[in-house]
């Protein structure tokens, strides 16, 4: 017989792997704790900063990308909370794509301006981007993954990736916003 | 109920049996196995690191010494430091340890993510892999374990000796994360019912506490290992003071992983004490709350302490005298656990087995290093010190003395546990003496030469500065301690084919482990049990137990009551997590010789591994 009654008294029910999707939150949150730490012990080691000849980085476009980037945690949430989660999944997508194609042109268009082996400035500046990039391209890979597999249908183990997937993407967010302040303050606060 | 308890374990075993034979280990997802393959492999490493150790004191033997040069010494000192730290007491108290004991102690059938642990198993092998063959051919990491810049940059280290450190270390750090992770939630959610978090043994308190140790400081050191790696490969400037670097960010960085990892080395050891203590003195550990705090208490407060390994750097003195006021906190929760043992040793009834002599020697190597470890909190005797032999005895006696000595002690405990067979006391207690005097005459004299002003890090010395005849007792001291871990392996190997049978509970143990037969079932627990004290096999009461006979299943419990939340299926035996390690194996042989290329194809190859691994579904519920 294995038709134990769950306790009633047992109110915390996140799956197993929503603690393992928290533990993966956890140690890359320290992550960038530590690359954004970085970041301000050399700034307050070097004046000016961006060193002279870096252009100032820019502040409108990436805070509207923000901006966009925190919306779709509602299409997230949606998704992991609907019978019918494809719909809000692929609006989901598509919106995050958009940002992903974005920020990856901006990259680009940055690095003919200034690179990473001109100064510490850019290295620290291109690595923060560069590896919260990574984390949004990891979340794409995994929308498009669980698209997927709810191609074929809704299946318990599909609504828990889902739900993990789902708090990544808000962790993702969350991160992004520290990346984004951190990268963009030499603009508004000297 | 129409089954007998015959039928239930008959079925059991069907349903948990795993492939026989060699590619049964190759794709095992048992926590038992996987923590096995963990202890055999720290072995292998541990052996490595003596050997360094050895040739090095060999090689300081005597004054003028030419047994090696100076470029292998400085490799010897590196990798020993990276192997004894990274390659075996990590991986053999959170590894083996901690995966084979934390499941059974909880009353669990697995660890929470069975395959991610056999993954965690197969990377930390090929990272020990990785680093050896660098050091076999000639490119061994040489600047130290904490790998300093400028000296680890391209400028001063222009060989590859320097990314064989960074990648091996940052190779290796995935498998410890993936460990913690795994622990963490084992303890957290795997729990029998009626395991509240005041009932969870002191040794999974201690597994709590270094899991998240890693989690979070770990990210430090690598950060620190991406930076390094793109300085000296792709011409970034994080370290590089010209051009806006700053050689104290790797410092800090390192620092701020480096000392919490003083503390996930000794934690374990800590609970590995904290559960022997009661078996041989018949009696609950004293204060347990209070111990249990102070496990997690020492661990948070090394966090904040790290800026006390630069004393000697030129920060500025506020800076120094914060640190030291912060370092000296951890002698709270240290106290708390020495006097905890120390009282619970003396108002028990103590039988003084192999496991509790270790046990009592470790205190004292524990409260000796200690001892030193405060007198670095006087600023300038730090300054004095640093840099000199001193510093090794301290930090030898520390992790020496109170993280190994528990680690052998812990052998000898769960011996008859792991094998069903019990170990020979006479010379299991020789081999405890043999250690603990050549440790000692090894590590003591260390002090005494450092005062002195002996320099570590030296692959030499001069005759006629008073360093000789201490430098002859510490290689002496060397030889005996080898002397003894070859007694205590041989008394080991000898007791698993000639040991008499020890019956499931040969010590009366207070933990759930105790309860089940030895070595245990591949699903540990033929019915769950629901547990009412901390001490679960002291208790007289039988309450319900849980029977979970169909597939895989385990009892999923709440966060903090231990309540049944839900009752999952767990994972069966899967080849997948040593073919993602391979798969991560060539990507980083591909970054140390700098093919981007080809690095980039064995991503795609791991993100396809990953594809395969999710492919297959669990059994649904419904």
């Amino acid at each position: 017989m294995t038709d134990v009654a769950v306790d009633p008294r047992a109110r915390e029910r996140f799956p197993l792997g929503w603690w393992g999707v928290a533990m993966l939150v956890a140690t890359e949150s320290a992550l960038f704790a530590m690359m954004i730490g970085a970041y301000f012990y050399l700034r307050f080691k070097n004046s000016p900063w961006p060193p002279a000849g870096t252009p100032e980085p820019k502040v409108v476009v990436p805070l509207v990308l923000l901006g966009v980037l925190i919306l779709t945690a509602w299409p997230m949430w949606k998704a992991s909370h609907s019978s019918s989660p494809r719909r809000w999944l692929l609006l989901a997508l598509l919106v995050q794509s958009g940002y992903f194609a974005m920020e990856v042109g901006d990259f680009q268009d940055d690095l003919h301006h200034f690179t990473p082996q001109q100064h510490a400035y850019g290295s620290l500046y291109y690595t923060l981007l560069g590896a919260d990039h990574g984390h949004v391209a990891l979340g794409l890979l995994l929308d498009v993954w669980i698209l997927w597999k709810l191609l074929f249908g809704m299946t318990e183990y599909r609504r828990r990736a889902l739900r993990g997937i789902a708090f990544y993407w808000y962790a993702v967010i969350v991160l992004t916003i520290a990346v984004t302040l951190t990268v963009t303050s030499p603009a508004f606060a000297r | 109920m129409t089954t007998t308890v015959a039928d239930r374990v008959e079925r059991l075993e069907r349903q948990w049996a795993e492939r026989p034979g060699v590619l049964g280990w190759l794709t095992t997802t048992d926590h038992k196995r996987v923590g096995l393959l963990y202890f055999w492999a720290t072995l292998v490493f541990f052996g490595a690191g003596g050997v360094e150790a050895l040739t090095m004191r060999t090689q300081l033997i005597k004054p003028n010494n030419s047994l090696v040069g100076p470029e292998t010494f400085n490799q010897l000192f590196t990798v020993h430091g990276m192997t004894m730290i990274f390659w075996f007491i990590i991986p053999m108290t959170t590894g083996a340890f901690g995966n084979y004991l934390t499941p059974l102690m909880v009353g669990a059938r697995d660890m929470a993510f069975p395959r991610m642990n056999a993954l965690s198993f197969w990377i930390f092998l090929a990272s020990g892999i990785f680093l050896y063959i660098g050091l076999f051919g000639g490119f061994g990491p040489d600047a130290g374990w904490f790998d300093y810049t400028p000296l680890g940059s391209r400028l001063y280290d222009p060989a590859r000796n320097a990314d064989f450190y960074t990648l091996s270390l940052a190779f290796n750090g995935m498998a410890s994360t993936l460990t913690s992770a795994n622990l963490i939630v084992t303890i957290l959610k795997l729990r029998a019912p009626g395991m509240s978090f005041n009932r969870i043994p002191l040794f999974c308190f201690a597994m709590l506490a270094a899991s998240f140790g890693l989690l979070f400081a770990l990210p430090s050191l690598s950060v620190d290992l991406l930076f390094l790696y793109l300085d000296r490969n792709l011409g970034f400037h994080f370290f590089d003071v010209a051009h806006g670097g700053s050689n104290f960010l790797w410092q800090h960085l390192f620092w701020f992983f480096g000392h919490p990892e003083v503390y996930i080395l000794i934690v374990p050891a800590f609970g590995i004490a904290t559960e022997i203590i009661p078996a041989f003195t018949r009696r609950k550990m004293l204060a347990f709350p209070l111990v249990a705090i102070a496990e997690l208490l020492v661990v948070f407060i090394g966090f904040g302490v790290w800026a006390h390994h630069m004393f000697a750097t030129g920060l500025p003195t506020t800076t120094l005298v914060f640190f030291a006021g912060a370092t000296s906190m951890v002698v709270i929760p240290s106290t708390i656990q020495v006097f905890a043992w120390s009282m619970s040793i003396f108002t028990g009834t103590p039988k003084f087995k192999t496991p509790l002599l270790f046990i009592i020697g470790f205190i004292v190597m524990f409260v000796a290093g200690g001892l030193t470890g405060i007198m670095f909190l006087a600023i300038p005797f730090d300054q004095q010190m640093t840099d000199t032999y001193f510093v090794v005895a301290h930090f030898h006696y520390i992790i020496f003395g109170a993280a190994v000595f528990p680690i052998f002690g812990g052998m000898y405990y769960w011996f008859p546990k792991v094998t069903g067979k019990l170990y020979f006391e006479r010379p299991g207690q020789i081999s405890f003496w043999i250690i603990f005097i050549g440790t000692n005459l090894l590590f003591f004299p260390m002090h005494i030469v450092g005062l002195l002003g002996m320099p570590r890090r030296v692959y030499t010395y001069p005759g006629g500065l008073g360093w000789t005849s201490y430098n002859v007792l510490e290689s002496v001291g060397g030889y005996i301690t080898g002397l003894g871990i070859l007694v205590l392996f041989a008394n080991l190997v000898v007791s698993y084919f000639r040991g008499p049978p020890s019956g499931p509970d040969p010590w009366h143990g207070p933990t759930l482990e105790w309860t089940i037969p030895s070595p245990p079932p591949e699903y540990n627990f033929a019915t769950i049990p629901t547990v009412t004290s901390a001490y679960a096999n002291w208790t007289d009461d039988t309450p319900p137990s849980l029977e979970l006979d169909v597939g895989h299943k385990q009892h999923v419990s709440s966060l903090v009551d231990g309540w049944t939340a839900e009752i999952a299926d767990m994972p069966h035996s899967s080849p997948w997590p040593i073919l993602l390690a391979l798969a991560l194996a060539l990507l980083f042989t591909m970054l140390v010789i700098d093919r981007y290329m080809f690095a980039s194809i064995f991503a795609v190859v791991i993100a396809l591994t990953l594809l395969g691994w999710h492919s297959k579904e669990p059994q649904e519920h419904a």
